[in-house]
C-alpha cells in the first residue's frame, strides 16, 4: 500500500483506496482509472486548479489509479487524496507515513465538507494511522475517540504540514455531551391522555411499537413527539451507530445524546423510507435508528411500503440489494404509527358523531389489519377531550418527562441485566424460545392466559407479544416476576381503539 | 503590409518576444507531416510549441481567438510528430501567441499558455 489513501463508502464502512500516481512525458492529460464515477472524473479538474493555486504545476502525461480497481468509487471525498498523491508524485511534498485523506477541493484550494467522515475516522482507528479532513467535518470526528486526525483549512496549510514547514493542530476530541436535554413537549403539558401516556411509558421501556388511534385533533402527534422525551439518552456505542449514519449521507451532526426522531408522510417511496438509490443510500428506517420512527396517517401508506418495515422491524437491520451491489444499514426502531378510527375520523368520538356506514369501515379495518398490525404490541386508544375537560384541566398533569424517564432507564437496565447473555437489550428484541422459558411468570398466568385466549382469539404471536409486554411491565415496577395483573394490562393493548363492529 | 507580411513580422515579434522571457528557442517555421510549426522553445524542462497569430487592428476577432478546434486538432497531431520525430520524452504543451498589431502598428502581446490543458482525451 502507497502512503496516500483516500476512502469511499460501501453502506456505513468505509474502504480504504490506494492512490498511485505515475507521471510520464507528454502532452498534460489526467488519466483517472479504477472504477470512478462522474464526480471522481471530475476532479481532475479541481484538483489541477487548486494545486495550480498553491504553485504547483502539473506537467506531462498523469495516469491515477485508484486501487482495489475493480470496486467502484463514487463521491467528491477522493479530491484530497489524490491532490494530495499528485503534489507527491511531482515532488513537492514527502509523504513519510501512511495517512487517509478526505475532502473535496475548491478551485482555489479550500477544502469543502464532505460525507463519510466518521466511517474514515473510524477506519483510520482501525488501521492506527492519522486522518486528514476538512474543517467542517472536525466537529463530528472529535466525538470519536482516539482518532489522530487534523483539519487543515485549505491545501496550502496541509502541503505546508506534510513538509514539515507549519504544523497544524491536531483535533481535539470533544467526545458527547454528558448532560440530558429535556426535549418538548413535556408529558406533564398534555392534558388527559392517561392511558395513552402509560403506554408510551411502556413502549419506552421495553422497545415496543406502538399504534395510536384517535380523532383529528385528540394529539396523537403531541403524544409521538413527547415519546422522545422519555427514552433514555444514547449510550456511546449508540451514538455512534446513529452518527455513522448521519455522515453517510452528510448530516451534520450535534454533539448531543437526543435520540433521533424521524417522521415520514405517507407519500414516501419504498427507496426514501428503507434505502437504495443509484448509491445505495440510508432510509428514513436507518437515519430513525436507535429513535422513533413515526408514521402518521397509518393507513394512508403503501400497502408494500407497510410490507418492507416488516423485515427490519423484526432484525433491526436493513439489506438493501441491488444490481450494484448489496449493503447493510442498521434499523432498530421504535415503530410510532398513527391514524384515525375510521374514514371521517370520529368514530368513538363524545361529541362529533361517526358519518361512516358500516362498509366504509370494514373497508378501513381490512386495510389496517394484516401482518403489519401484528407486529405492532400496543395498540391505544387516543380520545379526544371533551370541551369541558379542556378547559377544566388547568396546568400541568401527572409525572413529568424527566420522572418518567429515569423510570425507563431503569427498567430498560434490568432488561439488559436480563438479556445480556443471550445478546439482547430489549424484551421487544426476543425470540420466541426465551419467551417460553426466560420471562418469569408467576404461576398463575399460565391458566389465566388460557382462558384469555380463548375470549380474545390471539394468534401464537400474538400471546407472545402480550408476554413481552406483560414483562416490560413488571420490569417498570421493578418485579422479578411476571404478575396477572401485568398480563391483564398488556391484555388491554391489543386492539384496542379500532373499530370492531357498528354497535 | 499583406497578411503575409504581417504573419512574418508576427512571428519576427513571438521571438524577440520568448527569447526575452529567457526560453531556449529550438527552432521556427519547422515543416512536419501534413503542417507547420510557427515556433518551437525550450520553457524550463518543459517544451513549448507556440502557434503565433498577428492581426492588425480592426479585424473582428483579436488574434488570440481565430484558433479554433480544427486548429487545435491539427497542432496537436503536428506538434506530436515532431516530439516523435526528435525523440523528446519529457513533458510538452501547447501555447498561443496573439499580436494585434494596431494602428501604428505597435504590437500588443497575449500569451495563452496550455491551451490543450484538460481538454484533449488521454
Amino acid at each position: 500500500m502507497g502512503p496516500v489513501l483516500g476512502v469511499t463508502l460501501k453502506g456505513i464502512e468505509a474502504v480504504p483506496i490506494d492512490i498511485e500516481v505515475e507521471i510520464t512525458g507528454g502532452l498534460f492529460v489526467i488519466a483517472v482509472v479504477g472504477l470512478p464515477d462522474t464526480a471522481v472524473r471530475e476532479a481532475r479538474e479541481r484538483v489541477r486548479a487548486a494545486l495550480r493555486s498553491n504553485g504547483i504545476q502539473l506537467r506531462g502525461r498523469i495516469a491515477m489509479n485508484l486501487a482495489p480497481a475493480d470496486l467502484p468509487k463514487v463521491g467528491s471525498l477522493l479530491d484530497l487524496p489524490m491532490a494530495v498523491g499528485l503534489a507527491m508524485e511531482s515532488g513537492a511534498v514527502r509523504v513519510g507515513e501512511t495517512a487517509l485523506f478526505l475532502g473535496e477541493l475548491a478551485m482555489d484550494g479550500q477544502l469543502r465538507t464532505t460525507k463519510g467522515a466518521v466511517p474514515a475516522a473510524l477506519l483510520a482507528r482501525k488501521m492506527g494511522i492519522p486522518l486528514f479532513l476538512p474543517p467542517g467535518n472536525a466537529g463530528e470526528v472529535a466525538l470519536v475517540k482516539g482518532v489522530k486526525a487534523f483539519a487543515p483549512p485549505d491545501l496550502g496549510s496541509l502541503l505546508a504540514h506534510l513538509r514539515g514547514d507549519a504544523r497544524i493542530p491536531p483535533v481535539t476530541e470533544t467526545g458527547f455531551e454528558t448532560e440530558e436535554t429535556s426535549i418538548e413537549p413535556d408529558l406533564a403539558d398534555i392534558k388527559g391522555q392517561a392511558a395513552a401516556k402509560r403506554a408510551l411509558e411502556i413502549a419506552a421501556a421495553g422497545h415496543h411499537n406502538l399504534l395510536l388511534v384517535g380523532s383529528p385533533g385528540s394529539g396523537k402527534t403531541l403524544l409521538a413527539r413527547a415519546l422522545r422525551g422519555i427514552l433514555p439518552p444514547l449510550s456511546d456505542e449508540e451514538r455512534l451507530e446513529t452518527l455513522l449514519v448521519k455522515s453517510t449521507l452528510g448530516i451534520p451532526a450535534k454533539p448531543d445524546r437526543m435520540r433521533p426522531y424521524r417522521v415520514v408522510h405517507h407519500t414516501a417511496s419504498a427507496i426514501a423510507l428503507c434505502g437504495g438509490g443509484a448509491t445505495l443510500r440510508p432510509g428514513e428506517i436507518s437515519l430513525a435508528h436507535r429513535g422513533v420512527l413515526f408514521l402518521d396517517e397509518f393507513p394512508e401508506f403503501h400497502r408494500d411500503l407497510l410490507e418492507a418495515l416488516r423485515q427490519p422491524l423484526e432484525d433491526g437491520v436493513i439489506t438493501v440489494s441491488r444490481a450494484s451491489g448489496s449493503v447493510t444499514y442498521p434499523a432498530r426502531v421504535l415503530l410510532v404509527c398513527a391514524c384515525n378510527p375510521c374514514p371521517c375520523g370520529y368514530w368513538g368520538d363524545p361529541v362529533e358523531p361517526c358519518r361512516c356506514s358500516s362498509r366504509v369501515l370494514e373497508k378501513y379495518r381490512n386495510r389496517l389489519s394484516g401482518p403489519i398490525l401484528d407486529r405492532i404490541d400496543l395498540h391505544v386508544s387516543v380520545p379526544r377531550l371533551t370541551p369541558e375537560e379542556l378547559v377544566c384541566l388547568e396546568g400541568r398533569q401527572g409525572p413529568s418527562s424527566d420522572e418518567i424517564r429515569e423510570k425507563v432507564s431503569g427498567a430498560r437496565k434490568i432488561q439488559q441485566e436480563r438479556w445480556k447473555a443471550q445478546g439482547f437489550s430489549s424484551n421487544a428484541e426476543i425470540p420466541e424460545r426465551l419467551v417460553r422459558s426466560g420471562l418469569g411468570l408467576s404461576r398463575k398466568v399460565r391458566p389465566f392466559l388460557a382462558e384469555a385466549v380463548r375470549g380474545l382469539r390471539l394468534s401464537g404471536r400474538g400471546i407472545s407479544r402480550v408476554l413481552k409486554v406483560a414483562r416490560t411491565v413488571a420490569d417498570l415496577r421493578g418485579d422479578a416476576e411476571v404478575s396477572v395483573e401485568d398480563v391483564c394490562e398488556a391484555l388491554a393493548y391489543r386492539g384496542g381503539g379500532i373499530p370492531v363492529d357498528r354497535t | 503590409m499583406d497578411h503575409l507580411e504581417t504573419g512574418r513580422y508576427g512571428e519576427a515579434l513571438a521571438e524577440r518576444f520568448f527569447r526575452g522571457k529567457g526560453w531556449l528557442i529550438l527552432g521556427q517555421n519547422i515543416r512536419v507531416r501534413g503542417g507547420e510549426l510557427d515556433l518551437v522553445a525550450m520553457d524550463g524542462p518543459e517544451l513549448v510549441v507556440v502557434e503565433v497569430r498577428t492581426r492588425s487592428i480592426g479585424k473582428v476577432l483579436p488574434a488570440e481567438e481565430t484558433v479554433g478546434p480544427r486548429k487545435l486538432k491539427a497542432l496537436v497531431r503536428s506538434g506530436r510528430i515532431y516530439v516523435e520525430k526528435c525523440r523528446w520524452i519529457g513533458p510538452w504543451r501547447i501555447d498561443l501567441l496573439g499580436i494585434n498589431l494596431d494602428a501604428e502598428g505597435f504590437p500588443h502581446f497575449s500569451h495563452l499558455p496550455d491551451i490543450t490543458a484538460g481538454r484533449i482525451r488521454s
